[in-house]
């Protein structure tokens, strides 16, 4: 029988193109970084087992999972809030996985992978929110969307799942964002065409 | 317009998808041809409050009931819709 192996690549490694891009002279206004390398876990209580999984979640993570648009931060994951009742798992290094989730989480959830499903983007720089603002119809601004603030919302028509970080230690917001897979390389592409006039740093890093 | 999601909070027109009326009640099993004929296909052309069900496909994916009136798009009430994932936004 044949054996398959099965190589995960990058949603965007066609469309990515480490450097600058767009506007030159400047300090580049928005930098865009593509996360790889993630471990991704979408839970959903079963129907009537939201409480349950409140308490089971609280001590999987040590901190309570999301039950409004917010991304909570524990010591090695974030908690992303996708819907009522149902949140992500965020992590790398193979310490919340299907296999070890399951454990604690499948009697008062669903569990599905989407660690290879979804593109990880982190955004950030003095015109990230600008950039952002032609894209969204959300309020962005720090009162509006302080750290730690979450939404599912849709962008150029596409489901999105966005959250804002930790500030860079220069202080700059950063806005991270998880786009279907198949639908990356379409918003990469509206994204870069955003920020060029401002002058973008794009990378791509394995940190987060 | 916008609709106030009950778990998103307030989101543009495209990110929701309108079905139809929440006015109709399926018939019980064995209700005549005319009662079921009612429920299919027949609806009224409201000009005023009407009950509306609307999916927030672009946001958290909730089924959402709105209470809207046609002549002025006003919106008067949004909650979830009944047996559609969670019954209530966290408090």
């Amino acid at each position: 029988m044949a054996e398959f192996s099965w190589a995960s690549r990058s949603p965007l490694e066609h469309a990515l193109v480490t450097g600058a891009h767009g506007a030159r002279g400047v300090e580049a206004g928005v930098s865009l970084t593509e996360v790889r390398n993630f471990d991704l876990i979408q839970v959903m209580a079963r129907r009537g087992k939201a409480a349950e999984l409140v308490n089971a979640a609280k001590g999987r993570f040590g901190v309570a999972a999301p039950n409004a648009p917010k991304a909570m931060q524990s010591q090695d994951a974030t908690l992303i809030w996708s819907g009522p009742d149902q949140f992500f798992v965020l992590s790398k290094g193979g310490k919340h996985t299907m296999d070890t989730l399951a454990l604690t989480l499948s009697s008062p959830a669903s569990l599905s992978d989407q660690s290879h499903a979804r593109a990880l983007v982190s955004i950030s720089g003095a015109k990230a929110r600008t950039m952002l603002a032609k894209l969204s119809s959300i309020d962005l601004h720090p009162s509006a969307f302080p750290i730690g603030a979450a939404a599912a919302t849709s962008i150029d028509h596409t489901s999105v799942t966005l959250w804002r970080g930790n500030d860079r230690s220069d202080g700059q917001a950063v806005f991270n964002l998880l786009v279907f897979a198949t639908f990356a390389e379409s918003l990469w592409h509206t994204m870069l065409d955003a920020a060029a006039e401002y002058g973008a740093d794009i990378g791509q890093s394995e940190e987060f | 317009m916008r609709i106030v999601c009950p778990f998103c909070g307030e989101r543009e027109l495209g990110e929701f998808t309108y079905l139809g009326d929440a006015k109709p009640v399926r018939p019980a099993a064995g209700a005549s041809e005319d009662e079921v004929f009612d429920y299919v296909y027949l609806r009224d052309n409201v000009a005023g409050e009407t009950s509306e069900y609307w999916y927030h496909g672009g946001g958290c994916r909730s089924w959402l009931k709105v209470a809207r009136n046609t002549l002025t798009h006003e919106i008067s009430s949004v909650e979830p819709a009944a047996g559609a994932g969670a019954r209530q936004p966290a408090k």
